[in-house]
């Protein structure tokens, strides 16, 4: 196959569903027009851990247009089969009025279902559950561990023992809540056993496979729907419980339903980044190359499931060393299930290590970036795998030189502006993207249009667009005429649309769909006696602007529509498919950033700000650049809030959380976010799969909050540990 | 939400036959209506006085204001005389919520907001605020951003307005209309400490509308400004803020006005901090020295004992910033 002329991979576009999205013609899930749509409100658990003892629905049913009370007391038995290949993490999934049993505080104890909204929400507030209340455990500093999971190489022990250079380094990370713009919302519908669910979720194949396991249902039967997700973050990676609550109660009162959830319940209806204590022990010789390092993780799970993250791979690879050991610990509490959300575990590790280095840096008198170049390994030293592509290094010096580096002073407390102290940080990023099975289907109809298909998701980085851009390249179409569909689970399935894994993954189906098509239409050409391409060797051919030519001799062509009609054909169509990475790898695939911060602190008043913010990004080919600069400043402001002002906080004594809302836990706004700048290393990661991409949608927010910590301490030479980094840490 | 009837008023006698009638006055709806959606307010009947003719800034004959309680934030933020007499308000008003919410929040609503506690806006947790005897979650409970001076074992929570801090500062008075007519209740008396009864929390009678408020003059030249200490730059409520007002005349000052926001049950008015400044000679020795009197008698809670130190360098800043030097 000759390689097709690039044109709208790598060009800076404008998302092609841009005008639909500020017009409001892009339907959301809870925007769906479905016929007879009745609304249904859930009644969350008041207590931390417990058992109902009675519900009294009374009040809520004498309500005008109450249609119906669901509870654990009469809502039928649902099969919940087993789910493999879910999202759902190893344990007792939660199920939805089966038992009394609370298991932590806003668990759905009930479901109102009511012809209006309103109706439905004053009936869930008449609702009266009585409890049989336990004291919750919800505190991660206070409970039983796990077992570990251990990771190690050489002897870590002994590494730290003989290091001449030590430190012994314990950090704090609170719980972080995705909060995107648009709540988590279901509209179910059943016909006869056929279930139709529009559902806010990242993974229509997900919540299809879920709803399929839970109501004992064939695949066949359910459908879900969801072209546009107003924000993931990682929250839409699970099919959460409401999900199942709208579908059982459309089901119980025979109408569609439609269930959003609240601000409020967005904080315990679907999951989070977990909070983590991280002892971190470092040993280096006397030059600051690293001899030794153990890693003490202890994270939150749920009583029920036990959810990990990637955050031992960074301490395993992002630097050279011969000793490493790890232990990572959940611990189980009486809280809902967490979840990935951005960077998931490399972000949290990150802030450890990276801040960690900065100590090392400062303790040993080494430039934080020497520092790190110092300790830049050959290979994976966790699988002993070369990298695909590792430019860590020219990370470090464009970053340098495009920030200022050079004028950082190494004293802290160096450089003052009246009341504010300005201090410089940066921190390494690397994240592990991932890249897992898809599939998508391509069709070229005979007016020289095409439909490209897949199962995938848009939370947000614009995989329309840059679905679009590959599609277009391979087929030899103009962007205008190739039409990129997702968001239905009746197209070609693919995995969960997370973890920085579709462009490479979905990206990789679509380019081999487009390929097979425009193949058959070469081979066609080539083939038939009529056709100005005929006896051409099928190699030989391009197709640009959807005119198929000799490469060298544009002028010998002709195009898709009179190739297709010439020999009545009404359309050509191809399944494409990504069957995931090699088995073994033969690389050690990963991507990389370096971040910088500058920050004010005010030395009296203990606030931070940020001033200027950059990224540096080896991120493997970048297909859609205007899309690639929403993700980094997105990524870099998600971490300015892990750094500075996010906080799931929960009152122990109930197990409550007492910031569920925007007012509360604070997110960045507008005048939080200086100036933010993202440059992306040109070049292209072949070895990783055939669009030479890695993923940015995760990196981009790993380092973050290391890189303002450690400009925190530039500043005033005061360490802080935990997260988030408020005012009474530096008064 | 609980049902609630719904009433429009054109004039101020049909606003106070409602409210005798237990009507509860809804304007700028900015907080009652988000209390309403959490049922912490359940009123029976709203009576909309958006309508009224009270939203007029204007001048006193002896140079004060007077800002009409319908108002709205933005509006008085923006007005000449406000921004020209009393920056301080202007300032207060800025810093406060959105662009949005100002837009509709009027002065009278702003005075009468609720409190952010937490505990306070959850209906499921014990609250002696919202229901008296319940108990106060927040004494134990998660308590950051809450007060250190005011509070009482029955409530701990902040009056969360801006611009009621610069109200207390500048000694304004409350503007009120009743069945029995017309009084006017100094600022400091109008917003209730919680004592023992902390579900009343202004001194309003049955059906008594807020018409405005009113400013006094001050002898000119006056310097005065709002400072607001917070975690995220916009969109917050305060940890801690001070409103300032100075008249200093032949290098002395002759008239000082302090009061801290974020700190008190009710915006906490600093009269030893006045006592303190009153006929010095400006320095930053004596904003240290006054400053330091800024958190006397406060109560800190497990997690809130920075604002102690917090409040001293905030009221030592914001003397700096309008009085000068360093």
């Amino acid at each position: 196959m000759s390689p097709q002329p690039q044109a709208a991979v790598g060009a800076p576009l404008s998302r092609v569903d841009g005008r639909l999205k500020v017009t409001g013609k892009a339907q959301y899930a809870a925007e769906f027009d479905v016929d007879g749509a009745v609304h249904a409100v859930i009644v969350d658990a008041s207590i931390g851990r417990g058992r109902i003892t009675g519900i009294d629905t009374g009040a809520a049913e004498a309500q005008p247009g109450v249609l119906r009370v669901i509870h654990h007391g009469n809502a039928p038995k649902l099969p919940y089969r087993d789910n493999a290949g879910s999202n759902n993490p190893p344990g007792r999934r939660q199920r939805v009025f089966q038992d009394d049993r609370v298991l932590f505080h806003g668990q759905p104890v009930a479901v109102v279902v009511a012809t209006t909204l309103e109706a439905a929400q004053h009936g869930a507030s008449l609702v009266k559950v009585e409890y049989d209340a336990e004291r919750p455990s919800t505190d991660l500093h206070d409970a039983e561990r796990d077992k570990p999971t251990n990771y190690a190489r050489g002897d870590a022990e002994a590494g730290l023992r003989d290091a001449p250079v030590r430190l012994d380094l314990t950090y704090q990370l609170a719980r972080n809540h995705h909060n995107p713009m648009e709540p988590h919302a279901t509209i179910a519908r059943w016909d006869g056993d056929k279930l139709t669910v529009w559902d806010k979720t990242q993974w229509v194949m997900g919540t299809h496979d879920e709803l399929a396991a839970v109501f004992g249902l064939p695949a066949e039967s359910v459908r879900v729907i969801n072209p546009f997700v107003g924000g993931g973050f990682g929250s839409g990676l699970r099919c959460w419980p409401h999900s199942v609550v709208a579908a059982l109660a459309a089901r119980e009162t025979k109408r569609p339903v439609k269930l959003v959830l609240s601000r409020k319940q967005m904080y315990f209806g679907t999951g989070f980044r977990p909070s983590y204590e991280y002892r971190l022990r470092l040993g280096s010789d006397g030059r600051g190359r690293l001899t030794a390092a153990i890693h003490d993780i202890d994270a939150e799970t749920s009583s029920y499931e036990t959810f990990t993250e990637s955050v031992m791979g960074a301490g395993q690879m992002l630097y050279s060393m011969p000793n490493v050991s790890q232990a990572y610990r959940t611990v189980p509490l009486d809280v809902n299930t967490p979840i990935w959300m951005r960077g998931p575990g490399f972000a949290s590790a990150s802030f450890v290590i990276e801040s960690a280095m900065d100590e090392l840096a400062h303790k040993l008198g080494v430039d934080p970036i020497e520092l790190r170049r110092r300790n830049e390994p050959n290979e994976d030293e966790s699988s002993n795998l070369p990298f695909s592509t590792r430019r860590l290094r020219e990370c470090y010096t464009v970053g340098a030189r495009e920030f200022g580096w050079q004028r950082r002073s190494a004293r802290p407390r160096s450089r003052r502006e009246g009341d504010w102290l300005i201090g410089l940080g940066m921190a390494a990023g690397v994240y592990d993207p991932g890249r897992y099975p898809a599939q998508a289907r391509a069709r070229l109809d005979a007016d020289g249009t095409a439909v490209v298909e897949a199962a995938t998701s848009d939370m947000g980085p614009g995989t329309y667009t840059s679905q679009t851009q590959v599609a277009a390249d391979a087929l030899g179409l103009t962007m205008r005429t190739v039409t990129f569909r997702l968001g239905d689970s009746l197209y070609p399935r693919t995995s969960p649309h997370g973890g920085s894994a579709t462009m490479a993954s979905v990206g990789t189906a679509v380019h081999d769909a487009c390929n097979q098509v425009r193949q058959q239409a070469i081979e066609l050409a080539v083939e038939d006696r009529e056709s100005p391409l005929y006896g051409v060797k099928a190699d030989d051919v391009v197709v640009r602007g959807g005119r198929l030519h000799v490469q060298a001799n544009p002028a010998r062509g002709e195009t898709y529509r009179t190739l297709l009609a010439r020999n009545d054909r009404t359309h050509l169509e191809a399944g494409g498919s990504y069957t995931g990475p090699p088995s073994p790898e033969r690389h050690s695939y990963h991507a990389y950033n370096a971040t910088f911060a500058e920050v004010a602190v005010d030395a009296t008043l203990g606030l931070v700000r940020v001033r200027r913010m950059l990224g540096v990004y080896d991120a493997g080919r970048i297909i859609s650049p205007k899309l690639a600069d929403s993700q980094a400043i997105g990524g870099i402001v998600g971490g300015i809030g892990t750094a500075l002002l996010e906080h799931t906080a929960t009152d122990h004594r109930d197990g409550r959380i007492v910031n569920a809302n925007l007012a509360d836990y604070l997110v960045p706004v507008n005048a939080d976010v200086p100036e933010v700048r993202a440059i992306y290393l040109d070049g292209e990661d072949n070895d990783g799969n055939a669009l030479g991409v890695k993923g940015l949608g995760e990196v981009v927010q790993v380092g973050v909050a290391a890189a303002i910590g450690n400009a925190v301490f530039n500043a005033t030479g005061r360490r802080v540990r935990e997260l988030p980094i408020t005012a009474e840490a530096l008064l | 939400m609980h049902p609630f009837t719904y009433i429009r008023v054109s004039d101020t006698r049909e606003a106070l036959n409602a409210g005798r009638r237990g009507g509860r006055y809804i304007a700028g709806g900015t907080t009652l209506v988000d209390l309403m959606r959490e049922t912490v307010e359940r009123p029976e009947a709203l009576v909309d006085i958006s309508g009224l003719p009270l939203d007029e800034v204007t001048v006193t004959e002896r140079g004060g204001l007077r800002i009409g309680a319908l108002v709205t934030m933005s509006e008085a933020a923006a007005h000449r005389k406000v921004r020209t007499l009393f920056p301080v308000i202007s300032e207060a008003l800025e810093l406060s919520a959105s662009a949005q919410l100002r837009n509709m929040a009027t002065i009278g609503g702003n005075i009468m907001q609720r409190t952010r506690c937490t505990y306070f806006r959850d209906v499921t947790a014990d609250c002696n605020r919202r229901e008296p005897g319940s108990g106060c979650a927040a004494l134990e409970g998660v308590n950051r951003t809450h007060a250190i001076l005011g509070t009482s074992d029955a409530c701990v929570a902040t009056h969360p307005s801006d611009v009621a801090v610069a109200f207390a500062a500048l000694e304004a008075q409350v503007r009120l209309l009743g069945p029995d007519g017309e009084r006017q209740v100094p600022f400091a008396d109008f917003l209730l400490r919680p004592g023992s009864t902390p579900n009343r929390e202004q001194a309003l009678r049955k059906g008594e509308l807020i018409t405005a408020v009113e400013i006094p003059a001050l002898p000119r030249p006056l310097k005065s400004g709002y400072l607001k200490v917070r975690d995220r730059q916009s969109y917050e409520f305060a940890l801690t803020s001070a409103a300032v007002a100075l008249h200093v005349r032949g290098g002395l000052i002759r008239e000082a006005r302090v009061a801290a926001g974020g700190v008190g049950t009710v915006p906490w008015k600093l009269p030893a901090v006045e006592r303190h400044l009153v006929g010095e000679r400006p320095s930053d020795s004596l904003w240290t020295a006054a400053a330091a009197k800024a958190a006397e008698g406060a109560r800190p809670l497990q997690h809130n004992r920075f604002k102690v130190e917090l409040l001293q360098r905030t009221v030592e800043r914001q003397l700096r910033i309008v009085g000068g030097t360093k």
